[in-house]
């Protein structure tokens, strides 16, 4: 079973501390939480894992590979795949479009016989439209494979983006709020996706406002607040500690 | 039919050149690279062909192959600090070689000409070679297109960090898009020099660079419509408004402007979107309109 650890990890922007020192392990087959509040340095986290940001200090392993100093594609690469916060489509591509080109990872012709189109290129393509096709179907959104994706409401867009993100069967996938914007019924719905790609042996990392969401769904959870860690364990421990209740409710306490 | 090809024959070659040189031009901005290099991939084409046939005696075919490697060597190294460069400031890079590829055949004037350039190049091409070519370069395009590279390309010109985060080593795919920009270009500069007796540095300069971007202007930056619909309007606009050939660039630039106004995808991507547009409506929906109904139903 793979997982993913972050040791000692530091991302400062100036003498701005975003991230300080954080310890963080993803399993493979579970679903891990992070929360915190606004402003928590949660999506720095992301960005530092994925190689978007290079790290102040500390190290980013899968299993025993060192990721710290890879580029963001090589960390892909790698099998780690992730979604952005604030929702990144390729506008004028259709919304199957999106999620073939999801499959980059794992597509197996080359350059020359795409410049070619030898069949095995042409055959690969229909083969993983075909993929993207089902994968759509299991998010709910098949009837919209023809759309522009930059058309479609918010929270197909996400779905459409977590679609992409899979597609390549990532060993970790870290989802940036990826039921932000969802009702009830559509939140469930994408739980239960979750649990599925987790009992599949998809490491899962969710950032989360929703503390009751991540409680409901999280084996393990972590709290960052002001880029610190205060606390990590179960979600029945850790929504008990004062200091995340503080955390998240004690700043408004002290501003009423 | 035989009659209209004998009278417009000049026309439809130029056409075909002009296509072929769109190609180099559109498939470069359509991976996001900023490039107007056509101009100078095809002037070192141009040359290469012209100074081996013309001093050294060697085959046609093997100095086209030349003029294809050396297209390909140059992009590729102009690619390295492309790479490092974004929008306007590629155009301005891209502009800067056309002029130091200018600059260098006039001062090379033993080995170029100069600015009188090299005459007497042999005439080998007719419209059976460039029709050729330009199928070639069309049939190239159209498997980009279908397969992988396509879909790097489209999402490289949309959102590099997003192709980075799937694993798309951008770097080497904005590379690959300059090269065969570059090779396009250096082929058709050749193909022009073998058609039209002597060439000089003039033919390459701002006007040539201009012409290739306004047939991607004009016709598309995306699809394969794209381009011949832009050498179509560049070619046949100057016969239309021969009354008003004072004027002509008057007239091509208020085309521009019109079509950059009411059409800014261009005259041919239009088009094409247009036509899917209207076909995805019809048939294919009709079976997965059934398939949304059904998850509708299962809510």
């Amino acid at each position: 079973m793979s997982s993913l650890r972050i040791e000692d990890a530091c991302k400062y922007f100036g003498g701005l501390k975003a991230v300080d020192g954080i310890n963080m392990t993803v399993p493979a087959g579970r679903i891990t939480g992070l929360i915190g509040p606004n402003g928590a340095g949660k999506s720095t986290v992301v960005n530092m894992i994925s190689g978007v940001y290079s790290l102040t200090r500390g190290e980013v392993y899968l299993d025993e590979q060192q990721l710290t100093r890879l580029h963001v594609d090589e960390v892909a690469r790698c099998g780690i795949a992730r979604t952005f916060q604030n929702i990144r489509l390729l506008p004028e591509e259709s919304v199957l479009d999106n999620v073939v080109i999801g499959y980059f990872r794992k597509q197996r012709s080359g350059v020359m016989s795409s410049l070619m189109g030898l069949p095995a290129a042409l055959a690969e393509t229909r083969r993983l439209r075909e993929q993207a096709w089902e994968l759509l179907g299991r998010f709910g959104i098949q009837k919209y494979a023809d759309y522009e994706a930059g058309s479609l409401p918010y929270g197909h867009q996400r779905r459409v983006e977590m679609a992409r993100s899979i597609a390549a069967a990532p060993r970790i996938v870290m989802l940036d709020e990826p039921v932000a914007g969802m009702n009830e019924v559509e939140s469930a719905e994408m739980a239960e996706i979750f649990e599925d790609l987790a009992r599949s042996g998809m490491g899962l990392l969710l950032i989360e406002h929703n503390v009751a969401f991540v409680s409901r769904l999280c084996s393990q959870v972590y709290v960052l607040d002001s880029g610190r860690m205060i606390a990590e364990g179960p979600p029945e421990a850790v929504t008990r500690d004062p200091k995340v209740i503080e955390a998240y409710i004690g700043g408004k306490a002290d501003a009423a | 039919m035989m009659s209209f090809y004998y009278s417009y024959q000049p026309l439809i070659d130029f056409f075909l050149i002009a296509v072929g040189l769109g190609y180099s031009q559109q498939l470069a901005l359509r991976a996001g690279v900023f490039s107007i290099a056509t101009a100078g991939f095809s002037a070192l084409g141009a040359y290469a062909t012209a100074i081996l046939v013309t001093r050294y005696g060697v085959p046609v075919p093997a100095a086209i192959l030349v003029s294809a490697v050396v297209g390909m060597a140059v992009s590729y190294v102009l690619s390295v600090p492309l790479a490092r460069l974004r929008g306007a400031f590629q155009a301005i890079a891209t502009l800067a070689f056309v002029q130091v590829v200018i600059a260098l055949l006039l001062y090379f004037e033993s080995f170029t000409g100069g600015a009188i350039g090299i005459s007497g190049i042999p005439r080998v091409m007719n419209t059976g070679w460039l029709l050729l070519a330009v199928l070639v370069t069309i049939y190239v395009i159209w498997s980009i297109n279908r397969t992988s590279v396509g879909r790097v390309f489209n999402a490289l010109r949309q959102d590099d960090s997003v192709a980075a985060s799937l694993g798309v080593p951008i770097k080497s795919y904005y590379a690959l898009a300059f090269v065969l920009s570059g090779l396009i270009g250096a082929v058709f500069g050749a193909l022009r020099s073998l058609y039209v007796f002597n060439i000089e540095p003039v033919d390459f300069g701002f006007h040539a660079m201009v012409a290739s971007l306004t047939v991607v202007v004009l016709g598309g930056r995306n699809t394969l419509l794209g381009p011949i619909a832009g050498a179509l309007i560049m070619a046949i606009l100057p016969e239309l408004a021969r009354p008003l050939a004072e004027n002509r660039g008057i007239l091509n630039g208020v085309i521009l402007i019109l079509v950059i106004t009411f059409l800014p995808n261009g005259v041919g991507d239009e088009l094409v979107y247009w036509l899917r547009r209207r076909l995805r409506r019809a048939p294919k929906t009709m079976s997965k309109r059934k398939e949304g109904a059904d998850v509708v139903a299962a809510d």
